[in-house]
């Protein structure tokens, strides 16, 4: 019989874990990383379709792209009919393309899964459906995976949220998706588990009596809720679960809109649109890439010699024209995790055209990400009353997920439920040793 | 949002968490230092720009730029017209000088007489507690690239340069000072910059063997603002070579200890990366770029000479190697140090400088055969007496 591994693909982070029913053991799959038990979920695509993933795609990733060389031609993309009163016609359309781009560098391939119209991306000639993507990074993580335990892996337990979408069908399609692309990474035997209820079962391995339990999984794509009771493994119960669509990734995007764009000349270029277009894209590193037209260089080339904001529309040039997107985005992540531990910190971005600092404080990152907290704490409350426990029932609140270090959401917990009761877990290991348990049993 | 607004959000900070007080003064203190070197560097600019210095120095660049479209343009044999005034050029070029700098800036260039077995000496009791210099032979009519440790970099022709009489002795209170190190900051290397033109980067290595690689259609900014980087990831640590290359080739350095370690250029990436582990006294003494056609030679203190092909090179593929060794651990407990290493042909020469401050010249096959080299005390520096002459 094949091993049965646990696989958390996380929205930010994923990792693989095997239980021998004694212990937990964490699978190094990316020994270039700080810690190499967790990898991040980036997947990078090169021109003639050779992949990698995590710390070495994005290793890959700056050295084929930032400051490389660029050639754009204009290619035939289709055509659309147009129809007037009287006439019809059929019109060409063309793009630009960069025919140096080295690779693509994907991310977030979790949260394409539970989006509705997103049915996936072209990579140079070739059309990758989400499944496809999954299923390319499922693929090499258990190629990963197996090198290290030394024998062929067929059977996995996958992490999900308790919600990929609101809708019950995108929800079921979403699963099925990522279901159909694990067997086609070749894992024979899938299923499932709650991601909370996951890091609850990693949870009980330290618990000697029965309790009632939130697990409050705060990670980079989705809020995860669960109310159990655990303690006994022949009377475990899930109470209730809930989730919501908010997590790390919301923070970073506020960061960006509240706090960065006015370096990238938001508030100092006016009547201009498409300088506006491009400013209010940064937020979104994804889509930045695709605006390093000729046309648009040459627009903001134009607006500097103009002296239209040119510090800030050069620093928008270099950002775009450097492949500086994924860079700034990380400083802004990292700049976020600082003040889980710091009052203040500095998210600062030196390079070609751009010198970007910004001096961050927790006061201003819980001012500006104030308006999740309400929708946070109602999500919450909500779970608990579909428990029928009241918050004085609950012994323990257990955080996992990058976001669950976040002090304001720290405060809130302690609040309801007081501080005694709020339990620290490994924030990027727990629903993986969860997972892995689960495939044991 | 307006900077008085931020301020006003920050003193909330410090309001709600007091603690939060230090970290917000440290960090802006650290930035107003930033901003005051970066202003006394635009004033300095600005003075430049006044008195016409850089007009100068501009003019000077574009001489330069010039003449190496013109030996661009030979190379490829694309004017015709300039290759009549190939003899008088050459003639020019045959001129080598060898320049033998401290880290304190200080500079003797020498034209070499290739006759002359003994080039010179140089009277310093110092010379071999301290810090030792570095020997670098280069064309006369060419320029070179001064890298400070601070990341500052700057550029003089060859030919500024007073020359010193080959055979005679000198103090370093006689040597040139063509950029005088500022506060804090020692010069790192001269690096040779006629083949910038035909190079894809600028390869930098520190002295605990951290490596950046920076392409070299950014040498305008690059020269413009003075600035390469210190390619360093410690604080502790300093900038030590900078070398050109292109992307093809291999790249090598050599530590003190005989850690040899081999990186293939293409693979390096464009941020600052530890590349080898190293014990606590040990640092990087020599870095080259090997050619197949030549053999690696690297020399310890007492004169040994140990060779190496250049294909037997091994690359290292992972973040953090350990180095291949030259020597046994045995021979290191003994006391061995390596004190240079480069890549040479049998017929190029090699020049030692040792602790009684005198530069030698010897037959790089010579050395290679007899696996010593011959020294008045122990040696201090090599340097290649290849001119890096384009052909």
């Amino acid at each position: 019989m094949s091993i049965k591994v646990g696989i958390d693909f996380g929205t930010s982070n994923s990792g693989v874990a095997v239980y021998d029913g004694q212990h937990v053991r964490l699978l190094p799959v990316d020994p270039q990383n700080v810690l190499p038990e967790v990898i991040k979920t980036v997947l990078y695509i090169t021109r003639d379709y050779r992949t990698s993933i995590g710390q070495e795609a994005v290793e890959n990733y700056y050295r084929d792209n930032v400051n490389r060389q660029r050639r754009f031609v204009k290619q035939w993309a289709g055509e659309i009919d147009v129809y007037g009163s009287d006439m019809h016609y059929v019109r060409d359309i063309y793009v630009y393309v960069d025919e140096l781009q080295p690779g693509r560098l994907l991310q977030y391939l979790k949260t394409a899964l539970r989006k509705e119209k997103y049915s996936g991306t072209q990579v140079f000639e070739r059309f990758f459906t989400v499944g496809d993507l999954a299923k390319t990074y499922l693929s090499l993580l258990k190629q990963r995976a197996e090198d290290i335990l030394g024998e062929p892996v067929h059977s996995v337990t996958l992490g999900r949220p308790v919600k990929f979408s609101e809708l019950p069908e995108q929800d079921h399609k979403a699963q099925e998706t990522l279901r159909q692309a694990a067997h086609e990474s070749g894992f024979k035997e899938v299923d499932f588990e709650l991601e909370p209820i996951a890091a609850a079962l990693d949870y009980e391995q330290s618990i000697r009596k029965p309790q009632n339990v939130v697990i409050f999984d705060f990670g980079g794509g989705t809020l995860d809720i669960a109310v159990m009771r655990l303690g006994d493994p022949h009377r475990r119960e899930v109470y209730a679960s809930g989730g919501v669509d908010i997590a790390g990734s919301d923070f970073d995007r506020t960061i960006i809109e509240k706090r960065m764009l006015s370096h990238f000349g938001l508030g100092r270029v006016k009547h201009h649109p498409e300088i506006l277009e491009m400013i209010q894209a940064v937020p979104d590193w994804m889509a930045l890439p695709y605006l390093g037209t000729p046309i648009n260089k040459n627009i903001l080339d134009k607006a500097i010699q103009a002296g239209i904001a040119p510090i800030q529309v050069r620093a928008l040039r270099g950002l775009i024209y450097n492949d500086l997107a994924f860079t700034f985005y990380n400083r802004v992540e990292a700049g976020k995790i600082a003040l889980s531990n710091d009052g203040a910190t500095i998210i600062s971005l030196e390079d070609k055209d751009i010198a970007l600092w910004e001096l961050y404080t927790r006061h201003q990152f819980e001012t500006d990400i104030q308006h999740y907290l309400g929708d946070v704490e109602k999500v919450l409350l909500d779970t608990i009353a579909k428990s029928g426990l009241e918050p004085g029932e609950i012994d323990a609140v257990v955080k996992t997920g990058g976001s669950s270090n976040i002090p304001l959401f720290s405060s809130m917990l302690a609040r309801i439920f007081g501080r005694e009761k709020v339990r620290e877990s490994n924030a990027f290991t727990s629903v993986v040793a969860g997972l892995a348990i689960k495939a044991k049993m | 949002m307006s900077f008085s607004h931020k301020i006003d959000e920050w003193m909330k900070e410090a309001e709600t968490r007091p603690e939060s007080a230090v970290t917000i003064v440290k960090l802006i203190a650290r930035r107003l230092r930033e901003l005051t070197e970066r202003n006394e560097e635009l004033l300095a600019e600005n003075i430049a720009l006044q008195n016409g210095t850089r007009v100068e120095e501009y003019q000077k660049r574009i001489a330069h730029l010039e003449y190496q479209l013109d030996l661009l343009k030979r190379r490829f044999g694309a004017d015709e017209a300039l290759l009549a005034e190939l003899p008088a050029r050459a003639a020019e070029i045959s001129t080598l000088s060898l320049l033998v700098y401290n880290t304190y800036g200080r500079l003797f260039r020498l034209e070499v007489d290739p006759g002359l077995q003994t080039l010179g000496r140089i009277l310093d009791e110092t010379l071999a507690s301290s810090e030792q210099p570095r020997l670098l032979a280069i064309p006369s009519n060419e320029e070179v690239l001064l890298l400070f440790t601070s990341g500052r970099v700057s550029t003089c022709a060859v030919s500024s340069l007073p020359a010193v009489e080959a055979g005679g002795t000198w103090t370093w209170d006689q040597a040139a000072l063509p950029d005088e190190p500022r506060a804090g900051e020692m010069l790192a290397c001269i690096m040779p910059l006629s083949h910038l033109p035909l190079s894809e980067f600028f390869l930098q290595v520190s002295r605990r063997g951290c490596v950046k690689k920076t392409m070299t259609s950014l040498a305008q900014s690059i020269l413009g603002n003075h600035y390469l980087g210190k390619s360093t990831l410690q604080k502790s640590d300093q900038p030590f070579d900078v070398l050109l290359c292109q992307k093809k080739d291999l790249f090598a350095f050599v530590t003190l200890e005989g850690k040899l370690l081999g990186l293939d250029v293409d693979a390096l990436p464009y941020n600052a990366e530890d590349r080898i582990r190293l014990t606590a006294s040990d640092y990087v003494i020599a870095s080259f770029v090997p050619h197949p056609d030549e053999s690696m030679i690297f020399v310890t203190q007492t004169g040994k000479v140990i060779q190496r092909a250049s294909d037997n090179l091994d690359l290292s593929k992972s973040g953090l190697a350990k180095g291949q060794a030259l020597i046994p651990p045995a021979r290191l407990e003994q006391g061995v140090r390596f004190i240079g290493a480069a890549s040479v042909r049998e017929e190029e020469r090699v020049v030692a400088l040792d602790a009684t401050g005198s530069l030698n010249v010897h037959l790089a096959e010579a050395m290679i055969g007899a696996g010593s080299i011959a020294a008045g005390g122990l040696v201090l520096s090599i340097g290649v007496l290849s001119p890096q002459v384009n052909p």
